[in-house]
């Protein structure tokens, strides 16, 4: 009886051990390439060649001194502040509406702001040039945040949402029944404990109105060409470490938002 | 008397009780995403003239639709985008799942460097991620290099500009948005049906096939729907990938509107990708219901 | 098929009489915690053994180890004299209902069912057969179809018990089966379970915090505490003879009295005595049913006490007397005319019953 089932224990064991060595696979496809990015960056040779030789920084210096580069990131910060700020003023009152609200058609409410989120960029930054052009309305920084903050609202009312519902109401009953106004109440209950839902929304708004490309594409201002766009021609006509040494930045704030939202949220809630 | 609704409008703004609190936000939308899609639907239907990037006039005309479904081009182009992105979620539904499995049988530390490595390219620039494959497959890329110094071949492969390196690019950008929903399914899975299936005798494989694959039908329903958008419509990765002459649908778009400024042609494909997108994604949530049938019993 | 057939042919494999499950020694430690420590306990062809004790007392890391989901640190688990640990989980004659039956959501009843019998590569027509007389074994005959989330919590509680006795196997492994039902259903399912149980001849062992469901379930009882066997009898025993302060105080409410042995006799306030073969200072365990009441008026009497409230518990009348600040006790009387009377605030006087039935453990 034992030696026929050590076969197909072994087999089991066997087959379980393939499929963690695929994780592993994988694992490793998302974590190598952002390595090799940040070594070659410090490359001394001005052309991609791997292996590296020697250490230099010359190429951070570099980035910070092209007015060009710095004009892009200093327009995408920009994007980015104003996408969030749209998201935050348009996406948590309704995140509230969808979660508390008792009017016929929340839920419907609810599947409608994700929308926009679910239709190809390309497709909405298209529709949105076109139809800036039909009334006169050229593509422009402006154009380009409104278009981003609806494209990514659903992120935002998600998060907040999320968070809402598991929200005990009793909280909210409690302050009022201790003698707060609605007012008061918002102020000194519902915001402090929506507040890292709205910061961790924040995070990924900014970083879609930063590094967006196929919206962007077609909305953005012909003279203020934000990061995506001018990375987009550098790396498609240059052989040179400034792209990596632009892309470690880029990997560094990803690891600065990652850091944010393991702060507010958790890491194990981004899913829902 | 104005002040009382001033009063009852905050009241219910804070509460939330009401439809107001939405309705700034049901005004963007409507204006910035539904008035443009139908404007992007008149316009496929259209011949437009354009005039300093400003829509002049406008005729109905089924020219420009007509054409492109008669024209080879187009045929070869989505022909090769449907192959494309369905290659790309088969592959991130093959990889990705294991990486899910391990979430549900790691330690905590595994479980927490799981999510580290699949959140974190999310947060990264997609032509960062995409630049780091010419940085590995290119001429002096680091498989060359490594392949050259093993003495394995004498001169460099042309692995970037060919299609496999646009299909390993696409798996790589698109994996973390299948591994997501799936670690979703996993966190709520009930390990007692796993120690229930081994008592009942199943090997850990028969588990995983009879138990925990059928419970995450839904999360792989998901993600593949979200990977299956996603690389239809990007263009970076075979812009950059495939060196410029890789056409697929959204590339096609790109240039029709932005370089040739043929908008009439541009709205047309638009549409066709993303009528194409949604039957796709259709034909998906059909098969996801198949699989997840069971949750929709009548309750008792 | 080798697999199935050698799982069944186990059951005619012992004598009777003999311990089907022998635990020797088991121990088990998460971090610095000892769970089990040095547990020994054997259940014999045919019984029903029952796990008793508060959480934490390592009953159920017992009943995992047994099943295979844990390995114990150190000791031996035979079953009909086997040693189960390298036995990997998915090849033992044992079968689990959990607590909360961890039925497959996504498997209709006659799925869940043949579920084991699938994986022990059964023929279709065979497994047909077999899901059929086990689910007229526990009357779920025409619920093939349904999913579990269709079933009343008694029904998927009948379904989880026919999916693992399906598969015949040596030892029936219940966790808190009782758990997810509501009070009233939990009476009939004990009943019904116990009878099953009993007609299909299965050794089985039963974890509960329950001491009720214990009793009525049991033919033996091991009472455990801090992952070691306090005391193994059968329910009478357990509750007429416990063999320390903490078995008596788990297994049905119990006064304690303190007091001073002497000359193998303690002498109770109300000049009755208890016989013992300690002497010191003991503690009489003295059961709620063993203390007469009587109003105290116009008598005078050495016991006395003020009611401080009383409480219905069906048929019969719970009370909770105070003796001085730091003492109380309680008594339960049928509630016929005489003792219905008595309110809270009244004073009344104490006896015992019946002397003998009085237990005495040594004060530490």
């Amino acid at each position: 009886m034992m030696a026929s089932y050590r076969r197909a224990e072994l087999l089991d064991r066997l087959g379980i051990g393939v499929i963690v060595a695929l994780a592993v696979i994988a694992l490793a496809l998302l974590l190598l390439p952002a390595v090799i990015v940040v070594v070659m960056s410090f490359d001394t040779r001005g052309y991609i060649s791997f292996p590296p030789q020697g250490f230099t920084l010359d190429w951070y210096y570099k980035v910070f001194n092209q007015p060009v580069l710095v004009n892009a990131m200093l327009t995408s910060i920009k994007v980015g502040i104003y996408v969030t700020l749209l998201c935050i003023a348009f996406g948590v009152p309704t995140a509230l509406a969808c979660v508390r609200g008792d009017f016929r058609g929340a839920t419907a409410l609810s599947v409608f702001v994700l929308i926009p989120h679910m239709v190809p960029g390309i497709v909405l930054g298209v529709a949105v040039l076109f139809t800036g052009a039909l009334f006169g309305i050229g593509p422009s920084i402006w154009l380009q945040s409104i278009t981003l903050a609806t494209y990514v609202m659903a992120v935002m009312v998600r998060t907040v949402m999320a968070r809402l519902q598991r929200l005990d109401p009793l909280l909210e009953q409690a302050s009022a029944n201790l003698g707060a106004t609605r007012w008061q109440t918002f102020r000194t209950v519902t915001l402090p404990l929506l507040l890292p839902a709205i910061l961790a929304g924040a995070v990924f708004t900014f970083i879609e109105g930063f590094d967006n490309l196929s919206v962007t594409i077609f909305t953005h201002g012909y003279r203020d060409r934000p990061l995506p766009i001018e990375l987009l021609a550098i790396v498609q006509n240059t052989n040179s470490p400034l792209v990596a040494a632009v892309s470690s930045v880029q990997i560094l704030l990803a690891m600065l938002a990652l850091g944010i939202i393991s702060l507010t949220i958790g890491l194990d809630r981004v899913n829902e | 008397m104005s002040k009382s609704l001033h009063r009852r409008l905050l009241d219910e703004i804070l509460s939330g009780s009401g439809i107001w609190p939405a309705v700034p936000a049901i005004v963007v939308l409507i204006v910035v995403a539904v008035i443009p899609f139908c404007i992007l639907l008149s316009l496929g239907f259209s011949e437009i003239t354009v005039a300093r990037g400003v829509i002049v006039s406008q005729e109905f005309s089924l020219r420009y639709l007509l054409t492109a479904l008669a024209d080879p081009l187009y045929h070869t182009t989505f022909q090769r985008s449907i192959t494309l992105a369905l290659l790309t979620t088969f592959v991130c539904v093959l990889l990705g799942f294991p990486v899910a499995y391990l979430f549900l049988i790691g330690k905590p530390w595994v479980r927490r460097l799981i999510l580290v490595l699949t959140i974190a390219p999310i947060l990264t620039s997609g032509i960062v991620r995409t630049y780091a494959w010419i940085v590995i497959l290119g001429g002096r890329g680091v498989v060359n290099s490594v392949l050259i110094d093993l003495g394995l071949i004498s001169a460099p492969l042309r692995i970037i500009n060919t299609q496999w390196a646009v299909v390993i690019g696409m798996v790589q950008v698109h994996l973390p948005i299948m591994i997501l929903p799936l670690i979703a399914v996993m966190s709520r899975h009930d390990r007692r049906l796993d120690e229930a299936s081994a008592n009942l005798g199943a090997s850990r494989l028969g588990t995983l096939w009879n138990v925990v694959l059928p419970l995450s039908i839904g999360g792989v329903g998901t993600g593949a729907a979200l990977v299956f958008t996603l690389s239809y419509t990007t263009f970076v990765v075979p812009q950059l990938l495939g060196g410029g002459n890789y056409l697929n649908a959204a590339t096609m778009i790109y240039e029709q509107v932005v370089y040739s400024l043929e908008w009439s042609k541009g709205a047309v494909t638009a549409l066709i990708l993303m009528s194409t997108c949604l039957f796709f994604l259709l034909v998906f949530a059909w098969l996801t219901n198949l699989g997840t049938r069971w949750t929709r019993v009548a309750q008792r | 098929m080798n697999v199935a057939s050698n799982v069944l042919d186990m059951t005619t494999g012992a004598a009777r009489g003999a311990p089907v499950v022998d635990i020797r020694g088991a121990v088990k430690r998460f971090a610095d915690l000892t769970v089990l420590d040095h547990c020994s306990l054997t259940a014999q062809e045919g019984e029903i053994l029952t796990l008793l004790g508060p959480s934490g007392c390592g009953k159920t890391t017992l009943l995992r180890c047994i099943a295979g989901f844990l390995t114990p640190d150190a000791g031996e688990i035979l079953i009909d004299g086997q040693d189960t640990i390298p036995i990997p989980v998915n090849r033992r004659s044992v079968g689990v209902v959990f607590q909360s039956y961890a039925l497959f959501p996504h498997l209709t009843v006659a799925r869940n069912v043949a579920y084991g019998l699938r994986m022990r590569g059964m023929a279709a027509s065979e497994i047909d057969k077999r899901v059929a007389t086990a689910l007229a074994t526990v009357s779920l005959t025409g619920f093939e179809a349904r999913y579990p989330s269709q079933l009343s919590g008694g029904q998927q509680q009948r379904v989880a018990i026919a999916r693992v006795l399906v598969l015949e196997p040596r030892v029936l492994l219940l966790d808190e089966p009782f758990n997810a039902l509501d009070a009233k259903l939990r009476g009939t399912m004990q009943m019904e379970l116990r009878q099953l149980i009993k007609r299909l001849g299965i050794t089985a062992i039963f974890v509960t915090h329950d001491q009720e469901e214990a009793l009525t379930m049991s033919d033996r009882i091991a009472v455990m505490r801090a992952g070691k066997i306090e005391q193994l009898g059968t329910p009478e025993e357990i509750f007429d003879r416990p063999r320390s302060a903490y078995v008596a105080d788990f297994v049905g409410a119990s006064n304690f009295w303190d007091g001073f042995a002497n000359g193998g006799r303690v002498v109770l306030p109300d000049g009755q005595t208890v016989t013992t073969s300690l002497s010191g200072e003991v503690r009489v365990m003295i059961r709620p049913h063993n203390l007469a009441l009587r109003p105290a008026a116009g008598q005078s009497s050495s016991w006395t006490g003020l009611i401080r409230f009383r409480r219905h518990v069906g048929a019969l009348m719970e009370y909770e007397i105070e003796l001085d600040a730091e003492h109380s006790l309680r008594a339960v009387a049928l509630r016929d005319g005489s003792v219905s009377s008595l309110a809270s605030g009244d004073t009344v006087s104490l006896s015992l019953r019946d002397p003998a039935a009085c237990i005495v453990f040594p004060r530490s």
